[in-house]
């Protein structure tokens, strides 16, 4: 939409910040290194809310609001500040409640040690079994971004409430994953395990889901999975297709520039 | 027939009249949920056995409950001339007696509850059934009725909800004539707002305002959606509502979708409502078969449709993102708000919505009726309106009660209920459901509105009441309902999926009797952070069992845990 676009001013601690309308507070407070912790929040997803850290208090007539940053829009003259004290007080809840709920993230630990929290009051769950290495906080951001970018949907919730985990559907073997490794790059508290073997990528917390790689025919190393070229090469034009198929980067890299060096200099080019 | 005109609908009222009033005797048997549950249906199957077999003069019909569950299974007796009496207690083996007495022209003396010679169902008209019985109470002696004012249950247990005629002989889609044909949606809105209708699902939030957000939404298809999830452990008002008289809310519909210009609206209703479901979709084919529902309803160029969408039972899909998330498909999770259903891309398939309670439609038709002066004189300012409760728990008199907003708690507890259940004491009541919070009984003078139950650290949520005596321990309540809120959380953010989880392991670990002072502590803490940082209602308000008994009844948490 045109009119989101407009720039606005927004206040945060006082101190007066340019955003588009409709932007996302906790984007504006990145952009302006003005340190919010966030946990759910990625700048090409919708906004989500989950992990409630990202707490600002909204000036309005005087009176203080306690809202999400990631949820809250931009708007002309919007005036918010962070770390009050009953941020703190409620944050450092959460972080407890996260150290509980993760107590194998060292991202987590760390995070929370940020804020002056290194001990929980809650009853720590870990489970030897956990496909997540009792590192998930259930941030959702693989979720979506297997679905919403990826367009794959290989993951998702199970259960619900206290017994949510995210897994493959029926925690079984899946056919829909591509094998491209996004969740585990979203993830913010390294949770997601991936193995690369010879010739295959195993998804060890996805149940297992084994996803076989292309091997380049210049060198011969493994590297993307065979799902994802496929999709990727379906959306190139055959010329580019040719170039782009069965070579890693490099090799491909490499032999572009060499195709090159040859046309500047006058040597026969391999495809023209 | 399609009804296009006046005269139409006054010959459909003709032919419903006929039935609710028949030259022969008419016996109704309450068959919503909570008569068929305690053997009204066996009873109905005896009554009709025994009229096919002896051939006999008699009208058997259906009839939804008029709220008093304690005395079920009720049945009404219309005797030509006579008043009508509504039998309590029967049973099959009471089948007979009744009917021999019937055919006599009389009704059986210990089995008569009370009776009604006539009745005003709200929407000028008044029910003139006939004297005598004398020796039989009224309606307005007995107790449990005699605080109570029906609005809302204005035909509930006196007429055939499986029959469009009778609701039409009592007043029905009158209203929707008179603004379809007689108003402009603005007058209608108008209307509602000067009411004072606010919300009946939880919230409260103004009726009128939401319509008019509504309609004013620029967009080329705009949803209503009535809100039929009723998830409070203890609340089925709406059930019986639904039950008793679907047309009510079918009716209230219909206007409102005029009043801001839609023309699809839906039912979201749990699955584990069965005989509602059953009743709607019968009531919805009726009402489109009469031309009140479809293609140009009442001869005018409006055109409406409700569906019906079941959902799977889950409290949190009662939570208006989450409800839409359920219709569109998806899992019920909420969503962070704005933004809201009204707003463009928030609702229904992205377009404007309109949600509102079941009870909350069933205001509207009486409101058009009779005038927003009218109903913004019944209840308190700003609490205008009756509001039907549902009274249960360790109470003696369990049931249905409606009665003006602004009622005190004593007046329902005591004066209808007659308070504890086998003369225990009353110790406390839970308002609200899971989100609401327990009112020590020192403070039943709060009248019920949506303030003051606010300020009592409670809410008013969909209007269930739940009783505890004496022998109650208040740790424990708090632990049921924190157990039901942690088994309906969705999952989604932090200090409701965990957080409730450890307050309910700390309330096990309290009750116990391994808790400690800093145990408490932690509690208190932890469920301040829950309510102030939950992404939806459901967490925000699922403290509060937790919140109100550690403030009115410290000393029993106290007494559980070692210093
Ligand atoms: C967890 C949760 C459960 C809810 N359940 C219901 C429900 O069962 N029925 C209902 O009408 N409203 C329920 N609500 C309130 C709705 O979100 C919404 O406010 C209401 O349906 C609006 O209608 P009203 O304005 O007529 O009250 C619930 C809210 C929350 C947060
Ligand atoms: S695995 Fe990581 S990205 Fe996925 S929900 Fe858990 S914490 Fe979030
Ligand atoms: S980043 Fe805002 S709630 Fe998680």
């Amino acid at each position: 939409m045109d009119a989101a676009k407009k720039p606005v001013t927004v206040i945060i601690n006082g101190r007066r910040c340019r955003a588009d309308a409709g932007e996302r507070i906790l984007s504006v407070a990145i952009r302006e290194k003005i340190a919010i912790p966030h946990l759910c929040y990625e700048a090409s997803l919708d906004p989500y809310g989950a992990c409630r850290l990202c707490l600002v208090e909204v000036i309005k007539r005087g009176k203080n609001e306690m809202t999400t940053s990631c949820t809250l829009w931009a708007t002309e003259g919007l005036d918010v500040v962070t770390d009050t004290p009953d941020i703190v007080k409620h944050r450092n809840i959460l972080f407890e409640l996260y150290l509980a709920q993760a107590p194998k993230s060292e991202i987590i630990k760390k995070m929370a040690a940020q804020y002056g929290v290194t001990k929980t009051r809650f009853f720590k769950k870990v489970n030897p079994a956990d496909p997540l290495g009792n590192a998930c906080i259930l941030c959702g951001l693989c979720v979506r971004v297997c679905d919403e970018i990826m367009g794959a949907g290989a993951i998702t919730f199970v259960n619900r409430g206290p017994y949510t985990v995210v897994n493959t559907p029926f925690s079984e073997v899946t056919r829909d994953c591509l094998g491209c490794g996004a969740c585990a790059k979203v993830c913010p508290t390294g949770a997601i395990r991936i193995d690369d073997l010879e010739g295959e990528r195993v998804m060890t917390s996805w149940s297992g889901t084994r996803v076989p790689l292309v091997q380049c025919r210049a060198c011969g190393r493994f590297f993307a999975p065979q799902a994802l070229a496929a999709k990727t090469l379906a959306r190139l034009t055959p010329a580019l297709a040719g170039d782009v198929a069965a070579l890693c980067p490099e090799c491909r890299g490499q032999q572009i520039a060499e195709r090159e060096i040859r046309a500047k200099t006058g040597g026969a080019g391999n495809h023209a | 027939m399609k009804i296009k005109s006046k005269s139409d609908l006054a010959a459909r009222r003709r032919i419903g009249a006929a039935k609710i009033t028949p030259g022969t005797p008419r016996i109704a048997v309450g068959l919503a949920t909570c008569g068929a549950a305690v053997g009204g249906d066996r009873i109905y199957e005896r009554l009709h056995e025994i009229i096919q077999t002896g051939n006999l003069d008699i009208l058997l019909t259906k009839v939804g409950c008029i709220g008093y569950c304690k005395e079920e299974p009720l049945v009404n007796i219309t005797i030509p001339g006579k008043p009508l009496v509504i039998l309590h207690r029967v049973n099959e083996a009471d089948a007979d007696t009744i009917i021999r007495a019937v055919l006599a022209g009389d009704v059986l003396d210990d089995k008569a509850l009370c009776r009604i010679p006539a009745w005003d169902h709200v929407t000028g008209h008044t029910q003139q059934y006939g004297t005598g019985f004398d020796r039989i109470p009224l309606y307005a002696d007995v107790p449990f009725f005699r605080h109570q004012k029906k609005v809302i249950l204005r035909n509930a247990g006196l007429i055939n909800p499986e029959d469009i005629d009778e609701y039409i002989a009592v007043g029905g889609y009158q209203a929707a004539f008179q603004a379809l044909t007689g108003m402009t949606p603005e007058a209608v809105i108008d209307e509602v707002e000067k009411s004072g209708l606010r919300g009946r699902g939880g919230a409260g939030f103004p009726t009128g305002l939401k319509w008019r957000i509504t309609r004013d939404a620029q967009a080329d298809k705009k949803y209503i959606i009535c809100n039929a999830d009723e998830g409070d452990p203890g609340a089925y008002m709406n059930r019986n509502e639904m039950e008793s008289d679907p047309h009510m809310l079918i009716e209230g519909m219909i206007i409102g979708a005029y009043a801001m210009g839609v023309d699809e609206g839906l039912i979201y209703i749990r699955a584990e409502y069965p005989l509602a479901i059953q009743r709607l979709k019968h009531a919805i084919r009726e009402a489109r078969e009469a031309g009140l529902l479809g293609k140009n309803i009442f001869g005018t160029t409006f055109c409406f449709d409700i569906e019906i969408a079941i959902g799977a039972g889950a409290f949190v899909c009662g939570e208006s993102t989450a409800l839409v998330a359920s219709i569109e498909g998806k899992t019920g999770r909420p969503h962070p708000r704005p933004p809201r259903l009204t707003d463009i891309g928030g609702g229904l398939w992205g377009k404007p919505t309109d949600l509102n309670n079941v009870e909350t439609w069933c205001n509207v038709p009486v409101i058009i009726k009779n005038g927003s002066g009218w109903y913004a004189q019944i209840g308190a300012h700003g609490n205008t309106g009756t509001k039907v409760f549902s009274l249960v728990g360790k109470v003696d008199r369990v049931g249905l009660v409606e009665v003006p907003l602004g009622t005190s708690l004593s007046t329902i507890v005591f004066d209808i209920g007659n308070g504890g259940a086998a003369q225990k004491k009353v110790k406390a009541v839970q308002t609200g459901g899971p989100s609401g919070g327990c009112i020590p009984v020192r403070l039943f003078d709060t009248p019920m509105d949506y303030e003051s139950l606010n300020n009592a650290g409670s809410i008013m949520g969909s209007g269930g009441i739940v009783v505890m005596d004496e022998e109650t321990n208040m740790v424990d309540i708090a632990r049921y309902f924190i157990n039901f809120a942690t088994g309906e959380s969705c999952g989604k953010c932090v200090p409701c999926r965990e957080g409730l989880k450890h307050t309910l392991l700390l309330l096990n670990k309290i009750l116990a009797g391994k808790g400690t002072k800093a145990d408490l502590e932690t509690l208190a803490i932890l469920v301040d952070t829950i309510q102030a940082t939950s992404l939806c209602g459901l967490g925000q308000t699922a403290p509060n069992p937790v919140l109100t008994t550690l403030a009115y009844f410290r000393d029993e948490y106290d007494a559980l845990v070692r210093s």
